[in-house]
């Protein structure tokens, strides 16, 4: 059998496809309606890539896995125990309604059914729903008799007859684009009906649009192309058809038109469905049903819980060749680790963990070892057979685990592997993608479709979610579940798999922290409940969440409710960036300082969303210019905006975005208030995940009226938008400088002194915290009186003392209650960018702290002079000074040279086994070098400028690290800064060590010296030279109080790795060097060898 | 004046051994060793023993390793005891992100209600569960044996356990007995602001027997030995680390130490007496902690019955076998675990068989490779902690019969109070001095 897993050209005993995925057309000689595609394309919806293009032959593919299974029995019955419930009778008997939440949706094309659909026949789309019942069955549901349509404007004087010769036309086009000749009807029919596009405010309420209805989902695109370049109708000349609603995924459509939400409850009547002849999936329970018998309930009551999902998480281990991260083609997948856990419990009921080779027991660890690599693949893939999981997750799983298990099988000549997903005969595929957004940047990907399972790569949702540092394992771990993770470098791997079972049993415990990890991270920051509310909210499947952006979720909403108004959504064309840009949000002028009275904040409450309720912005209340003329509508129904756009009030005609918000917003309200009332953790955990998607949904709606090449940018709301924002903030300032005044009878004159996007901070002149608050709520009631309703000003918090460093940036003591501050509030201090060393951000935070909390400037100034004396003396801890960048290409593909891939190319040369690689992330200090040198020449390996006493370069630091925030924080307080601070006499005074290794170290002679006055001494069993013989006592205490501090950090710095590794009688074998410790602990080991040999002097 | 010569009061003499062998690490050396090892020997040296123990407590038990449990098998399992602890403080709190505005109370003990232990082996770790071994008395690095089973959840239901117990004993010598008194006395904290010299001054008068009528002096007589277990002096560790000392820091420095080597003169110059570093005296900070250096002592080093030794220190008079610590081992219990009394955690140390089972988890100790030294190997007649807040002793009998008299010692420069040990038969009382007047 081929190991090839695509264009696989389709059996006869298998339904073929009728058309083909538009993009396998190119190998045709390129057909007319092949559209140019923008090369930034945001989410482009018409890649109706139908699914079953990867199938093999039914009976083959069974005998393979029997075959296979025979060999294996006594792994079968071992899994066997982990399977899901045995169904019921009445589940047996389909006498029983089935009612399952959903996970994931989608489509295959396949002939029509004959009994459902008498009337059809052809092949057609059969929309798929995978899901899971109450009782933990898996589902999977074949939805039939849905067909894909789309919109076009019914040309004026258009007769029955018209259409029916546009009808032949349009089929005949068809007909020629494509080369499949089995469809017996492209365009299935085309309806007269009466709509009206969201576009622009209409007196009329309705126009004739055409429906087209085609036979396969991607003859849409087909079909669009053609009308969009013009078709020649007899009588009418030839034509160019603007389309609406043609660009909308089909299992989207479906999901729209049968009012189903992502994550929602289905439920399909007992008597309206049909067991499948022959199962087509691995599923429990699957069926055959007419999309008009399912129900869909609305994810309230009984219908908000979550069903008992499996959830894998797993990790494999690939043991790499010397100086080479692990490839697919070369190296071996070692370990694979699985816990599979069932929604809602707290701990996983399957923990096992697969090798290659033999592996000691591990407690509550079901370890399968196996002699072949090919053994460790199946076995894996009969797992996921047998356990069933609904949701796949893992750390980096679909950039690299889930292709590296694949290509693997591929290299090795296992075809029969790769079929992890819910459908028999699939395979699964890896296919590159490149991921685009506004807000997420270009990210490039593999995409892993394994039908019926949702993935959920963890490490996906913490970048998208989650502003770090770092996004590896073991600093996310750190900082969600303060937990530091063991880190075993991959040349490490190979060695301990190379051992015995004892070691090989080391590498899999660290494997099945691996696996755990996500698992906990998801259940920390509840994942689940978050992503299935919004996927509820917004109404798109869970899957879209993290593999596209936000628009599309938008999108979602408004053509549920297009659809609700009769309004009809045009495709506009894209228009890349050529309607411009538009003024953004505004900045109120800062006036940097530090301020030592309370600053009252003023914030608008959800501003953007609460301007386009008010003003009623949206997309058909929207006035044409040339309307505007023309209609001379009465003033009082119209709203012309700052930028000077027209809007019509709603009692003309009511906006959809603003319905959709006051929507979002309200049922914000609703779960908010149930929250508060619900005591059940997990109905909580619910209505949280609900409340946050909510508050999110609403924001993101102004953003996709912005986004230019979105789906439907709309640049007159978005601009309107934030010139009422802008307008606000100006008004805001002004009304606040008016009232309160000495003259008005206030204490103080109030000052604005700065205002952002949707706030205001202002001085109140008033000594306390209370009397701030109290003039706040007083400025925040007055002010929201003058505005149009819902737009709202409160007052939620004072800072005080407030240093205001420019727009943006600024860092204070956060209050709520007069009683005392909740935190520290910093904006805009970037302490944690990745390219700091952490002494730039203790130094910040420390000096933060000292000026804001302990509100003593002098001690500020005092610490960052001695850590700036500590730094130049080389007194400074090495670890505070690594800096880390990940290796993203080697160092040759750098065009600039760069500090971290040089020293990636020297240590290669040092120790290839070691030395890190591509996708590495490369640590290093600057040490000093010869005048002149560049600074990418004067990088080095933190443990090698350790072993080797390598100064390092206090310069660098002082200048490129710490002087820019420190200046940032210090010029609001002090009048000279930059002199106080980075010059003056702490500077004069430093040291440098002598390397160990270096040419000149060769010549020298060591000789002892005093260890009073470091004055040279002959005899080589003193300490003390004549004249500091009495100050015996003094020295001692010195030499000994720097032993003891050392022992004290050695023990702390070892025993907390041993509680890392979780052994206590195993060495440690760590190498993170994310973990702050980690250099740390290397250099107390070193450093306590030498100070018990100065100890050691003294005893004589 | 005619000195009587039958009024001459001779000072009574006993035999000293000094046992400290064992926790001298002069010649080790660090070479990236970690702290596997010691652990590694504990756990060897102290199965062995359990091993030879199990017969005799549950006949009919197998014995296996963490890894060769089976769910729902009754089987004895010896390992060391993990204490999972929610609340340990960590280095790596240092690096926590948020650092809270409030400063931090700094807790006495970090015990919380979901503390739970686990017993590790060399092959593996399992969970402890059942009532029977309260999380609360034990603590990170005890050895015992369990007999118990592993249940569905895989967990280790504990049914028994086995401590290693007290260790054989050296008979107590019981010939010629007649009174002979050991001044026991530590936490002197010489510099500090709560010192009163004139206390320590007129302990050292009395021993020395400067003080008193003819009987006082004649009990003096019998002390035969002074051993001062820690915290002698208090040196202000903010200034040690300056870098140029202005000479009014340079006296702060070495005043104190001056002061106590003048101290120690007058003792050393009448009876033997032995000095062990403590966790604030100008020594190491891990255990076991090397003696304090001579060039400290110019004055009463010179004399040879003044010993610096090392805490733990062990010795013997008169063929009665004295350990004792410094207070560090039993502070750290206090920490990590409860107990009623001091006393309670020195005889778990006891019967544990290990002086510090929490080295080097909280307490800090030298990473030995091929040994543990804080292991009790023979049992003492006299097991003394130093610097604790009140005197307190009992004595306590094994199940071999032997004895042994713990003491704790309280800090003296709090309540004055120093700790007298009749050898005959180890009996114990206290001496106080108030300088109010």
């Amino acid at each position: 059998m081929s190991t090839s897993t695509r264009k696989r050209p389709p059996t006869s005993q298998h339904p073929s496809p009728a058309a083909h995925p538009s993009k396998q057309q190119a190998t045709a000689p390129p057909p007319p309606q092949q559209t140019p595609k923008p090369p930034l394309e945001e989410e482009f919806l018409d890649e109706d890539v139908y699914l079953d293009e990867t199938l093999i032959p039914y009976d083959d593919e069974e005998s393979v896995i029997l075959r296979d299974i025979e060999e294996r029995q006594g792994l079968a019955s071992r899994l066997a125990k982990w399977a899901r419930p045995p169904l019921s009778d009445a589940y047996v008997s389909q006498s029983k309604n089935v009612v399952y939440q959903q996970l994931e949706i989608d489509y295959v094309i396949g002939e029509c059914h004959r009994e459902l659909l008498p009337d059809r026949f052809g092949p057609a789309a059969i929309i798929r729903i995978f899901g899971v019942t109450r009782e933990g069955h898996s589902v999977c549901c074949n939805v039939h008799g849905f067909e894909p349509y789309f919109y076009i404007s019914c040309p004026p004087g258009m007769g029955p007859d018209d259409i029916s010769r546009f009808h032949q036309v349009l089929e005949g086009r068809m007909r020629d684009a494509s080369r499949n000749g089995r469809v017996p009807k492209y365009v299935r029919r085309i309806e007269l009906v009466q709509k009206r596009s969201i576009m622009y405010y209409q007196q009329q309420t309705s126009h004739p649009f055409l429906k087209i209805v085609v036979a396969l989902p991607t003859m849409v695109t087909t079909c669009r192309g053609i009308l969009d370049r013009g078709i020649q109708i007899d009588g009418l000349g030839t034509k160019s058809f603007m389309t609406y609603e043609s660009n909308i995924l089909f299992a989207l459509r479906f999901m729209i038109d049968c009012n189903v939400v992502g994550g929602n409850w289905i439920e399909a009547p007992a008597g309206k469905y049909r067991r499948t002849a022959k199962n087509l999936s691995y599923c429990q329970l699957e069926f055959d049903c007419l999309y008009s018998e399912l129900i869909s309930h609305s994810p309230e009551g009984e219908f908000s819980k979550m069903a008992p999902f499996r959830i894998l998480s797993f990790d494999i281990e690939c043991a790499g060749r010397k100086g080479h991260f692990p490839e697919p083609i070369h190296d071996p997948v070692i370990q694979v680790a699985n816990l599979v856990t069932l929604q809602g419990e707290s701990q996983p009921f399957v923990r096992n963990v697969m090798t290659l080779k033999s592996c000691s027991p591990i407690v509550g660890v079901d370890v399968m070892s196996f002699d072949v690599e090919r053994e460790v693949l199946l076995a894996w893939r009969d797992f996921i057979r047998e356990i069933d999981p609904d949701i796949i997750i893992g750390y980096n799983i679909c950039k690299f685990d889930l292709p590296y298990l694949i290509e693997r099988a591929e290299a090795l000549g296992i075809p029969e592997f790769p079929m992890l997903g819910r459908v028999r005969n699939s395979r699964v595929r890896v296919r590159d993608t490149t991921f685009s957004s506004r807000q997420y940047g270009i990210r490039e990907s593999k995409e892993v479709t394994i039908e019926g399972r949702v993935q959920f790569d963890l490490f996906q949702a913490m970048q998208r979610d989650h502003k770090l540092s770092s996004y590896s394992l073991n600093s996310v771990s750190a900082h969600f579940l303060s937990e530091q993770k063991e880190d075993v470098h991959h040349s490490i791997i190979s060695d301990l798999q190379n051992g015995n079972a004892e070691t090989r049993r080391r590498l899999a415990v660290y494997c099945l922290k691996d696996a755990y990890l996500p698992q906990r991270l998801l259940d920390k920051l509840m994942f689940i409940y978050n992503y299935v509310e919004m996927a509820r909210v917004t109404g798109v499947p869970i899957s879209f969440l993290l593999s596209r952006g936000q628009s599309i979720k938008v999108l979602s909403q408004l053509l549920r409710k297009a659809k609700q108004k009769n309004l009809v959504i045009p495709n506009m064309k894209q228009a890349g960036s050529e309607q411009g840009t538009f003024e953004g949000a505004t900045v109120l002028e800062a006036r940097a300082g530090f301020y030592e009275k309370p600053i009252a904040t003023l914030d608008f409450a959800s501003l953007y969303p609460s301007i386009m309720m008010a003003y009623n912005l949206c997309y058909c209340t929207l006035v044409t210019p040339e309307d505007v003329r023309k209609l001379n509508l009465p003033p009082e129904c119209v709203n012309r905006t700052p930028s000077g756009e027209t809007f019509v009030k709603s009692n003309l005609q009511k906006g959809i975005l603003p319905e959709i918000l006051e929507e979002l917003l309200a049922a914000r309200k609703r779960a908010k208030a149930d929250l508060k009332e619900a005591k059940d953790p997990l109905e909580r955990a619910v209505l949280d995940g609900r409340q946050l998607a909510l508050k999110i949904s609403a924001n993101s709606v102004y953003g996709f009226t912005g986004a230019t090449i979105g789906q439907l940018p709309c640049l007159e709301i978005s601009s309107s938008v934030t010139s009422y924002g802008r307008q606000m903030i100006e008004h805001t300032k002004k009304l606040v400088e008016d009232k309160f005044t000495v003259l008005g009878g206030y204490e103080h004159n109030g000052e604005v002194i700065y205002g952002d996007t949707d706030s205001v901070m202002v001085q109140f002149g008033v000594p306390t915290v209370e009397e701030a608050m109290k003039l706040g709520r007083e400025a925040a009631d007055y002010i929201s009186g003058t505005f149009i309703k819902p737009i709202k000003l409160e007052f939620e918090k004072v800072y005080y003392p407030y240093l205001l460093i420019s727009k943006k940036r600024y860092a204070g003591l956060y209050w709520t209650s007069p009683e005392k501050f909740d935190k520290m509030d910093t904006k805009g201090i970037e302490t944690v960018r990745r390219d700091n060393c952490l002494l730039v951000k203790n130094l910040v935070t420390e000096c933060l702290h000292k000026i804001l909390i302990d509100r003593d400037i002098p001690e500020a100034v005092q610490y960052v002079k001695n850590t700036i004396s500590d730094l130049l003396m080389n007194r400074v801890d090495l670890s505070l000074l690594v800096i880390t960048k990940g290796l993203t290409k080697s160092g040759d593909d750098y065009d600039v040279k760069t500090a971290h891939a040089e020293l990636a190319e020297r240590m290669r040369k040092r120790d290839a086994a070691t030395a890190p690689t591509v996708g590495d992330r490369v640590p290093y200090v600057i040490i000093k070098a010869a005048k002149g040198a560049k600074a990418y020449e004067r990088s080095e390996d933190p443990i090698y400028v350790l072993e080797n006493n390598i100064p390092i370069d206090p310069q660098y630091y002082l200048e490129n690290q710490i002087s820019k925030p420190l200046l940032r924080i210090f010029e609001p307080i002090l009048k000279n800064a930059s002199k106080e601070l980075l010059q003056g006499s702490h500077t004069r005074s430093i040291s440098i060590s002598t390397p160990s290794n270096s040419g000149i170290m060769k010549f020298a002679k060591k000789q002892l010296t005093c260890i009073g006055c470091k004055a040279l001494i002959s005899n080589t069993n003193g300490t003390l030279c004549s004249h500091c013989k009495g100050r015996e006592a003094e020295l001692y205490c010195r030499t000994v109080s720097q032993v003891s501090e050392l022992e004290e950090l050695f023990g702390k710095l070892w025993t907390q790795c041993q509680e890392c590794q979780g052994s206590l009688h195993q060495d440690v074998l760590c190498t993170s060097r994310d973990c702050p410790i980690f250099y740390r602990r290397k250099k107390a080991q070193k450093d306590m060898a030498e100070a018990k040999r100065q100890l050691d002097r003294w005893n004589f | 004046m005619e000195i009587d010569p039958a009024s001459t009061l001779q000072r009574k003499q006993s035999a000293y051994h000094s046992l400290d062998e064992t926790f001298e690490i002069q010649k080790e050396v660090y070479r990236g060793q970690q702290y596997s090892q010691i652990y590694f020997a504990r756990l060897h040296m102290l199965r062995t023993l359990l091993y030879s123990l199990v017969p005799s407590w549950k006949p009919h038990v197998p014995v296996c390793t963490v890894l060769g449990l089976e769910g729902g098998k009754e089987c004895i399992i010896v390992g060391t005891l993990y204490k999972h602890m929610k609340l340990k403080p960590t280095i790596l709190d240092e690096y926590s992100k948020e650092r809270s505005a409030a400063p931090l109370v700094k807790r006495h003990n970090f015990m919380h209600p979901d503390d739970h232990l686990v017993l590790e082996d060399e092959s593996g770790r399992v969970k402890l569960g059942g009532s029977l071994l309260s999380p609360t008395s034990y603590v990170t690095g005890v050895v015992v044996a369990l007999h118990g089973k592993e249940t569905d959840a895989g967990d280790f239901l504990v049914q028994d356990v086995l401590e290693a117990g007290l260790p054989s004993q050296l008979e107590f010598p019981l010939k010629s007995r007649e009174d002979k008194y050991v001044v026991l006395v530590s936490g002197l904290s010489i510099g500090s602001s709560t010192c009163n010299p004139l206390q320590f001054q007129l302990l050292v008068d009395h021993i020395t027997g400067h003080l008193g009528d003819e009987q006082e002096q004649g009990i003096a007589a019998e002390i035969v030995h002074v051993v001062i277990a820690g915290n002698s002096v208090e040196i202000p560790h903010g200034i040690l680390n300056r870098q140029n000392l202005a000479s009014k820091d340079l006296s702060r420095l070495s005043e104190p130490i001056k002061e106590l080597d003048i101290l120690l003169t007058q003792i050393a110059a009448g009876l033997p007496l032995d000095i062990m570093p403590g966790p604030n005296d100008p020594a190491n900070f891990a255990l076991p902690q090397q003696p304090l250096n001579r060039c400290l002592f110019p004055g009463s080093s010179a004399y040879n019955t003044f010993r610096s030794c090392t805490n733990p220190h062990c010795f013997e008079l008169d063929n009665i076998r004295f350990l004792g610590t410094s207070g560090q081992n039993i502070e750290d219990l206090e920490k990590y675990s409860e107990a009623k009394n001091k006393l309670e955690f020195v005889e778990r140390t006891l019967r544990w068989r290990h002086l510090a089972p929490t080295t080097p988890n909280t307490l800090g100790c030298y990473p030995f490779t091929d040994r543990d030294p804080f292991l009790i190997e023979s049992c003492p007649h006299v097991y003394f902690v130093g610097n604790q807040d009140e005197y307190e002793t009992q004595l306590v009998e094994g199940s071999e019969g032997q004895l042994v008299r713990l003491i704790c010692i309280p800090k003296f420069c709090e309540t004055g109070t120093a700790v007298v040990l009749n050898l005959r038969n180890l009996e114990c009382h206290t001496l106080t001095f108030g300088t109010s007047v």
